[in-house]
């Protein structure tokens, strides 16, 4: 028998999850309390709003080991603020063309929309993320 | 063309009324044939007033030196100042002014047209003359520039030595001013705005990140881009944490624990992780005078970064830092048609 702490250890990627307190994590919370089997990849950071989510929370996680950054808020019209999700999607849309347009791989950073009732999408994202990752490697450009 | 007496005399005129406290503006420098900022405070200065190809710098960095300095001060000098402004210069001062940085009527804009030129580039200025030094640089009128050396005078294109921020110029005509001398034209024979961002994202990401990596290597975090930015003003900036203390009762703990978001060695990864925060703070503010690219003494091609986020900004939310000034900001914003495809 193969003595496990010999072998390679498998790629796991590390997803960083900034989650709406509002409706994502209630989501998520939802996903778990639904026993929906999904992928434990994404650690979760409850945040008071995705408008909240500050870019450098973003390149910071990255600079810090993440292999995928992901940005979860309320649909568009549902923000508990009015207008925090309408401030996020406009200043993660300049972060995600900006982390492209260094070179960063586009499939790093994701957001998504995700209600308190949507239980079952969140696991979706968090696996489609995870599975996406997964071809991609771990990440080791903005890694310090 | 702009005729220079035109500028000194109207400088001499607004500090003899008394209109102004000072006037910020060019004279010849030290350095060659490059003019250096200056601040006037006599109207009988206002003779060594300059106006030529060779006035780089962005001078509404010094009014916001002024501020800093007046809000510091005990007795602060409230009258306004005036100040010589390029097309870039009176954007960056249209931004300040839409950041309340200070009030309209504390600044006294003397709008100087850059007409058919603009602006040399140093490094493509001694290449063109392949060593010999330039004793004089002019407006040679149209879209030429007439420079002095040793041997004689010549007539350049203007495309050969200018500047790429003045290649790709939106704006050579200041729109925001009190007073404006030159004309202003419509029509410029180069580059479209932004070619240098489009060309470079025509090739792959992996091409990119190779170019990037290199150039973030080599940074040397000596700050100088942050230091030369008229809108990089925070008296904090967030890669260096001056407001942590760390007195004799500071724990272990506590030094331990503080947030660090960017550590200060000059590896690829933190020098990335500053110029993609730098990029973003700067994003629908940048007004693209090209300073931190000219600064960077390893010649990084800062400009990128920021024309990259301003492209966006104008192609997917109309909007455009130092025109759009009666507006809110660009990140405060939202408008309902904005991009909502990225999004899962």
């Amino acid at each position: 028998m193969s003595d496990p702490s010999q072998e390679p250890q498998k790629f796991e990627p590390r997803i960083v999850a900034f989650l709406c307190k509002w409706c994502s994590s209630a989501g998520s919370d939802l996903a778990g309390v639904s026993r929906l089997q999904y992928s434990p990849n994404a650690t979760p950071i409850t945040i008071p709003c995705s408008g909240s989510v500050s870019p450098l929370y973003i390149l910071s996680a990255f600079n810090k080991g993440a292999d995928g950054v992901l940005v979860s808020g309320c649909h568009p019209g549902d923000c508990h603020y009015m207008e925090g999700n309408y401030l996020a999607r406009r200043k993660l849309y300049l972060v995600k063309e900006l982390l492209q347009f260094v070179g960063l791989e586009p499939d790093r950073f994701r957001m998504s929309w995700v209600s308190a009732a949507e239980g079952a999408k969140f696991a979706q994202v968090v696996d489609g993320f995870v599975k996406d990752i997964r071809t991609l490697g771990p990440q080791n450009r903005l890694r310090r | 063309m702009v005729n220079p007496k035109e500028i000194r005399d109207y400088a001499a005129g607004l500090l003899e009324q008394g209109r102004v406290k000072s006037v910020i503006g060019y004279r010849r420098g030290t350095a060659g044939c490059f003019a250096e900022p200056c601040t006037l405070t006599e109207p009988g200065e206002a003779g060594s007033l300059v106006w030529d190809p060779t006035c780089l710098n962005n001078l509404a960095l010094y009014l916001v030196k002024d501020r800093k300095q007046q809000a510091a001060s005990r007795t602060p000098d409230r009258r306004p100042i005036g100040i010589v402004a390029k097309g870039c210069d009176s954007r960056a001062v249209a931004v300040l002014l839409q950041e309340n940085y200070f009030k309209r009527e504390e600044v006294v804009v003397i709008g100087v047209s850059c007409e058919g030129t603009g602006v040399v580039d140093p490094r493509k200025l001694k290449n063109s003359l392949k060593g010999r030094s330039a004793l004089k640089v002019e407006f040679g009128g149209g879209e030429s520039i007439r420079i002095t050396t040793r041997a004689g005078e010549s007539e350049l294109p203007a495309r050969e030595v200018l500047a790429d921020r003045c290649l790709e110029c939106r704006e050579a005509t200041p729109k925001l001013h009190d007073v404006l001398f030159g004309e202003s034209l419509a029509e410029r024979g180069y580059d479209a705005p932004f070619r240098a961002v489009k060309a470079a994202e025509a090739t792959s990401g992996e091409a990119r990140w190779a170019t990037w990596q290199h150039h973030f290597d080599r940074c040397l975090r000596c700050f100088a881009c942050r230091s030369v930015c008229p809108l990089c003003y925070c008296p904090e900036c967030v890669v260096d944490s001056t407001s942590f203390v760390i007195t004799p009762q500071t724990s272990a703990e506590e030094k331990a624990n503080r947030i660090r978001w960017c550590e200060r060695s000059a590896n690829t990864a933190e020098s990335a992780l500053y110029h993609l925060t730098r990029a973003i703070h700067l994003a629908g503010r940048c007004v693209d005078c090209g300073e931190c690219e000219r600064v960077c003494p390893v010649n990084i091609p800062l400009r990128l970064l920021n024309t990259k986020l301003e492209m966006e900004a104008f192609e997917q939310f109309d909007y455009q830092a130092g025109r759009d000034y009666d507006r809110p900001a660009l990140i405060s914003s939202f408008r309902d048609e904005d991009p909502n495809s990225f999004i899962r």
